[in-house]
C-alpha cells in the first residue's frame, strides 16, 4: 500500500508544478491580446482608431494591473472551481466551451489512430520478432523510414495522391459541412470518410516505433529459459508465441501505449493543420498566435491532466501486471 | 532457436483481421468523395465566400464584438453606406439624408420609412437612438468613439449633438455603426451576447450555422427588394493553398488574397477574374524621435531621407509583389482618390520608381556622415546599420526587405532583417523597441487623408519608448501638425479651401521628417467567379471595396450581384 501512497504523492507535486508553469509561461510571452486583435483587424482592412483600442481594452479587461501573486491565487482557486475563464480569441465564449467543441474530434481521430497503430505495430512486431534475421526484418527499416519522414510532408503526399489525384477522400475538414453533427448514420459515415486520411497519416507515421519496440522485446524474450522449457515440453509454436513470448514482450508496449493515450488529448497539431481538422491541435495553435492566455492555460491543463492520469494509471497498472516492479518498492 | 510450423496462428490473425476489417469498412463507407469542400458548392444563386478562415467558426453575430464572424452590412445595416475606395456621396440605407449645422456640433438624420426588422417588428428612430445610447452607456462597445448625445425627435428623425465640432466623426457614425433592434437588445448583455439568432434590417438573414460553414439567406422582406443572390455560404478551409486549390476546382466564388500567376487570373483560373485595389501604403516605420527615447541611426532625418532616395521601387514591386503594388506619395495621400489633395509645395508628389544613390549620398554627407573603408557610411564612430523588424512568414515583405537591402548596400547603408512572431513584432512596434519595421498604414472610414494623418502623426496617439503607443508608433511629434489636425477636425469636409491649407502644413512637415519611409502602395487582390455572377466592381465602377472580408462593402457587392443566367 505504501507504494501506491508514495506514487500518489509524487503525482500531486507534479500536478502543482505543472499548474504553476502553466500559469507562468503564457505571461512571459511578448505582446498582449488587445494589440494582436487590433493588428488582425487592421490586416483585414478594418478601421482602427485609438477609440477602438480603448473599447477593446475595456472589453477584454485590458492588461491586468493586479500583482502576479494575486493573479496566481485567483487562477488556482478558479481551476478548482472548474472555471477556466473566457477565451479572448473566441470572445465571449468560455474556454470550457471552446475545448468541449473540439475535444471529441481529437479524441476520436487521434485515439482511434493510436489504438490502430499500436495494435498493428505490436502484432507485426511479434511476428517479425518471432523470426528475426528473415526477410521479415526488412519491415523495420521500411516503417522507421516512414516514421522519420516529416509529418506534414507525408500528410501532403497523401492529400496529393488520395484527395487531389484519385479523388477518393476529401482533403480537408472534419465532416461534410452540409450535414448537421449528430448521431445519424449519414453524419458518422461522413466523419469517418473525412477522418480517414488524417488517421492514415498518424498510423503510418507511428506504426514503426511500435513495431521496432515489440520486435526487439520479442527477440530478447525468446532467449529466456522458459521459452526453451516450453519448447522442450512440446507445446505448439503458436501457443509459445502467444502465451509465453508475446505476453511478456508486450509489457513495455503496454506502458508506452498508456502514455501515448495521454498525449492523445494534445492532438496532433500538424495533422490537424494540414487537414484543417476541427480538433484541439488547431485551437492550441490559434491560442498561441493570439496570445489567448485563458485558452492556452485551459488546453495545457487538459493535456497535463491527461498525461499525468495516463502515467498514474500505467504506474499502478504496471505494478499489477509485472510483479517484478514491486519487489523494491 | 525456432521451430517452424504450418499451423495457423489464430491470435495474431484475429488481431490483424480485426484491423483490416476496420480499414475495409472505412474504405467501403468512403465511397466516392468530392474534392476539397466540393459538396459545399451550391446552386446557381448561392455564392460561396472564403474569407481566409481556417479552423472552426465560433458563432458570434454580435456586430460590436471584436470576434464577430459576419453580419455587418448583411444582417445589420448602418444609416448610410460609406466606403473609402471612392469619394462619392454616401449611399442611403436606413437613413435617407443627413445635414450638419454650421459649426459641426449638430447632425440631423432623416430615416427611411416602412423598414421592418427580420422578426417583423417595425424599425423606428427609437432603435437608432437606442443604438447610440447603448454605445454611450457601454464604453467597451464604443469602438468608433461616439462622444455626443442622441435624440429621436420623431419616428423618422434623429439628431446628434456634440459640445465640439464633430465633422470627422461623420463617416464612422453614419457608415460604420450597425443599428440594432431595441426590442431585443434592451434585454441582453451586449458585451457578451453572441446573437445566435441575429435580427436585423439587412438584405440577408442567418440561415444556418455550423462550425465549418455558415449560410446567410436572402431576406425576402428587405426594404430594397430581396437580393438576387439567394444564399451566401462562408467556408472554413486550411489556409491560402486551400483557397488556391478551391479556386482551381471552382468550388469557391470569391476570395481575397494573392494566388500563383496573379497577373493572368482569367486564363489560369477559367471563369474567374481578379481586381487589385491599391490601398495599403507599405512603409518602413521608423522609431524616429530621440526625445522620446528612440535609439539608432534612423533618428537622424537625413538617414530616413537617404533610405527613401536610395530605394528602387520598381524592382521591389516586381521581385516582391508580383507587380501588384503601385506608386506611393511621400505625403501619404492615396494617388488614386486623393491626388488633388497633395500639396503643390511638395517637390516630389510621387516617390520615384528608380533608385537615386547620388542624392542619397548628398543628403548623408551634408549631415556629416562619411563613407568608411567597407563602403558603409559612419558618423561619430556609429556605422549606418539598420535592422528591420518583420513577421516570420510574411514572404512578400521579407523578399521586399532582401531586395531593399541590396539596393541600400549600393548606397552605403547596411540594412538587416530580423524576423519574429506576430506577437513579438507587434510588441516591439507598440513599445518603440525597434529601429525600422515594415508594415502598411491603414486608411480611415472614408477616403480622406485626415484619418491617416491623425492616427499616425498626432502627438496624442504616441508614447515614450517603453510605453505602448496606440497608433503613432514612429513617435512623431510636431506642434504645427497637431494644430493643423485640430483645425481639420473642426472644418466642414465640404470646405476644401480651408482644409487644403492645413493639408499643406502637414504634408510639408511629414515629407521633410519622414518618420514613415514610403515604399509602395500595396494592392489587395481579389478573385471572383464571373461565369456564375455578374455585377462585380471594376476599376471604372468601384462602388465598394471588393475584398471578401471588407464589411460593410461586401454586403453592398452581394446586393449588386446577379446570377449570370438572369
Amino acid at each position: 500500500m505504501n507504494y501506491f501512497v508514495r506514487k500518489l504523492g509524487f503525482y500531486l507535486i507534479a500536478l502543482w508544478a505543472a499548474l504553476t508553469l502553466n500559469f507562468l509561461i503564457p505571461r512571459l510571452l511578448p505582446g498582449n491580446p488587445v494589440d494582436i486583435l487590433l493588428a488582425k483587424l487592421q490586416q483585414r482592412g478594418g478601421i482602427v482608431t485609438p477609440d477602438t483600442r480603448k473599447a477593446y481594452e475595456l472589453l477584454l479587461g485590458g492588461d491586468s494591473s493586479e500583482p502576479l501573486l494575486v493573479q496566481y491565487w485567483n487562477y488556482l482557486i478558479n481551476i478548482f472551481r472548474g472555471d477556466l475563464g473566457v477565451s479572448v480569441s473566441y470572445f465571449p465564449t468560455p474556454v470550457i466551451e471552446v475545448i468541449n467543441t473540439s475535444l471529441p474530434w481529437t479524441i476520436m481521430l487521434v485515439g482511434v489512430s493510436t489504438v490502430l497503430a499500436t495494435v498493428i505495430g505490436v502484432a507485426l512486431g511479434a511476428i517479425v520478432g518471432w523470426k528475426p534475421g528473415t526477410w521479415l526484418d526488412s519491415l523495420i527499416p521500411a516503417t522507421t523510414l516512414l516514421a522519420a519522414v516529416p509529418y506534414f510532408w507525408l500528410a501532403l503526399l497523401l492529400v496529393y495522391f488520395f484527395a487531389s489525384t484519385l479523388k477518393l477522400f476529401p482533403s480537408q475538414g472534419g465532416y461534410d459541412v452540409i450535414l448537421d453533427p449528430g448521431f445519424s448514420w449519414e453524419f458518422i459515415a461522413s466523419a469517418i470518410q473525412y477522418g480517414f486520411l488524417p488517421a492514415l497519416t498518424i498510423v503510418i507515421a507511428s506504426v514503426g516505433g511500435w513495431l521496432l519496440g515489440m520486435r526487439n522485446m520479442m527477440v530478447s524474450t525468446l532467449s529466456e529459459d522458459y521459452i526453451l522449457t516450453a519448447q522442450a515440453k512440446g507445446l505448439s509454436p503458436g501457443r509459445i508465441l502467444r502465451h509465453y513470448a508475446a505476453r511478456n514482450a508486450v509489457l513495455p508496449s503496454v506502458a508506452g501505449f498508456a502514455i501515448s493515450l495521454g498525449f492523445v488529448v494534445s492532438g496532433s497539431i500538424v495533422t490537424e493543420q494540414v487537414f484543417s481538422y476541427p480538433g484541439i491541435g488547431s485551437k492550441l495553435l490559434s491560442a498561441v498566435t493570439n496570445n489567448d492566455y485563458a485558452l492556452m492555460q485551459g488546453l495545457f491543463l487538459f493535456i497535463t491532466l491527461a498525461v499525468l492520469v495516463a502515467n498514474l494509471i500505467v504506474d499502478l497498472f504496471y505494478g499489477l501486471i509485472d510483479p517484478r516492479t514491486r519487489v523494491n518498492a | 532457436m525456432f521451430l517452424s510450423t504450418k499451423r495457423p496462428r489464430a491470435g495474431i490473425r484475429m488481431a490483424l483481421a480485426g484491423a483490416s476489417a476496420a480499414m475495409a469498412t472505412t474504405l467501403l463507407l468512403a465511397g466516392c468523395a468530392p474534392a476539397s469542400g466540393g459538396s459545399a458548392s451550391g446552386s446557381a444563386d448561392t455564392l460561396i465566400a472564403y474569407t481566409g478562415q481556417s479552423g472552426d467558426y465560433q458563432i458570434n453575430f454580435n456586430p460590436y464584438s471584436p470576434s464577430q464572424i459576419g453580419g455587418i452590412g448583411t444582417i445589420f445595416e448602418s444609416l448610410f453606406f460609406v466606403t473609402n475606395v471612392n469619394t462619392e456621396a454616401y449611399t442611403p440605407l436606413l437613413g435617407t439624408e443627413y445635414t450638419w449645422n454650421e459649426d459641426g456640433t449638430q447632425l440631423s438624420v432623416t430615416l427611411r420609412e416602412g423598414v421592418t426588422w427580420s422578426d417583423g417588428e417595425d424599425f423606428t428612430a427609437d432603435d437608432v437612438a437606442f443604438t447610440f445610447q447603448l454605445l454611450l452607456d457601454t464604453p467597451s462597445l464604443n469602438n468608433g468613439g461616439f462622444d455626443g448625445t442622441v435624440e429621436a425627435t420623431d419616428d423618422t428623425h434623429v439628431v446628434f449633438t456634440w459640445d465640439h465640432p464633430a465633422f470627422v466623426s461623420g463617416p464612422t457614425l453614419l457608415g460604420r455603426t450597425p443599428i440594432v433592434p431595441e426590442h431585443i437588445w434592451s434585454g441582453i448583455d451586449p458585451t457578451t451576447d453572441v446573437m445566435e439568432k441575429p435580427v436585423g434590417t439587412g438584405p440577408y438573414t442567418l440561415d444556418n450555422f455550423k462550425p465549418q460553414a455558415f449560410t446567410l439567406a436572402a431576406n425576402e422582406d428587405y426594404w430594397d427588394g430581396a437580393p438576387a443572390v439567394k444564399a451566401i455560404r462562408y467556408l472554413s478551409l486550411s489556409g491560402n493553398t486551400a483557397g488556391v486549390d478551391a479556386l482551381k476546382a471552382g468550388t469557391i466564388d470569391w476570395q481575397t488574397g494573392p494566388v500563383p500567376d496573379i497577373e493572368n487570373v482569367s486564363t489560369t483560373y477559367p471563369g474567374y477574374d481578379a481586381i487589385t485595389i491599391p490601398q495599403n501604403q507599405v512603409a518602413l516605420l521608423t522609431c524616429s524621435s530621440a526625445e522620446l527615447g528612440c535609439t539608432g541611426p534612423q533618428t537622424d532625418p537625413a538617414v530616413r531621407q537617404a533610405v527613401y532616395a536610395a530605394l528602387n521601387r520598381d524592382q521591389v514591386n516586381s521581385l516582391a509583389f508580383q507587380n501588384t503594388a503601385s506608386e506611393i506619395s511621400p505625403t501619404f495621400a492615396l494617388t488614386t482618390t486623393q491626388k488633388d489633395l497633395i500639396s503643390s509645395a511638395v517637390a516630389e508628389p510621387v516617390a520615384p520608381g528608380a533608385a537615386d544613390p547620388d542624392t542619397a549620398a548628398e543628403i548623408l554627407e551634408a549631415a556629416g556622415w562619411a563613407k568608411g573603408s567597407d563602403g558603409i557610411y559612419a558618423k561619430d564612430g556609429e556605422t549606418l546599420s539598420l535592422t528591420v523588424e518583420v513577421v516570420t512568414g510574411w514572404t512578400d515583405y521579407i523578399t521586399a526587405i532582401d531586395t531593399m537591402a541590396q539596393q541600400l548596400k549600393a548606397a552605403g547603408i547596411d540594412l538587416r532583417v530580423s524576423q519574429s512572431s506576430w506577437n513579438e513584432w507587434t510588441d516591439k512596434k507598440g513599445k518603440g523597441t525597434y529601429q525600422l519595421a515594415i508594415d502598411s498604414l491603414g486608411q480611415g472610414a472614408a477616403s480622406d487623408p485626415y484619418y491617416l494623418y491623425d492616427k499616425y502623426f498626432n502627438t496624442a496617439f504616441t508614447a515614450p519608448v517603453g510605453e505602448v503607443a496606440p497608433q503613432n508608433v514612429a513617435r512623431f511629434s510636431d506642434p504645427d501638425v497637431d494644430a493643423a489636425l485640430a483645425v481639420l477636425k473642426a472644418t466642414n469636409p465640404e470646405d476644401a479651401e480651408t482644409r487644403q491649407v492645413q493639408f499643406d502644413i502637414i504634408q510639408e512637415k511629414i515629407v521633410a521628417a519622414m518618420p514613415y519611409i514610403p515604399v509602395l502602395t500595396g494592392g489587395t487582390t481579389s478573385e471572383f467567379n464571373v461565369d456564375k455572377f455578374t455585377g462585380w466592381p471594376t476599376q471604372d465602377d468601384l462602388y465598394a471595396f471588393p475584398a471578401v472580408w471588407a464589411s460593410p462593402d461586401n454586403a453592398q457587392i452581394f446586393k449588386s450581384l446577379k446570377p449570370a443566367g438572369e
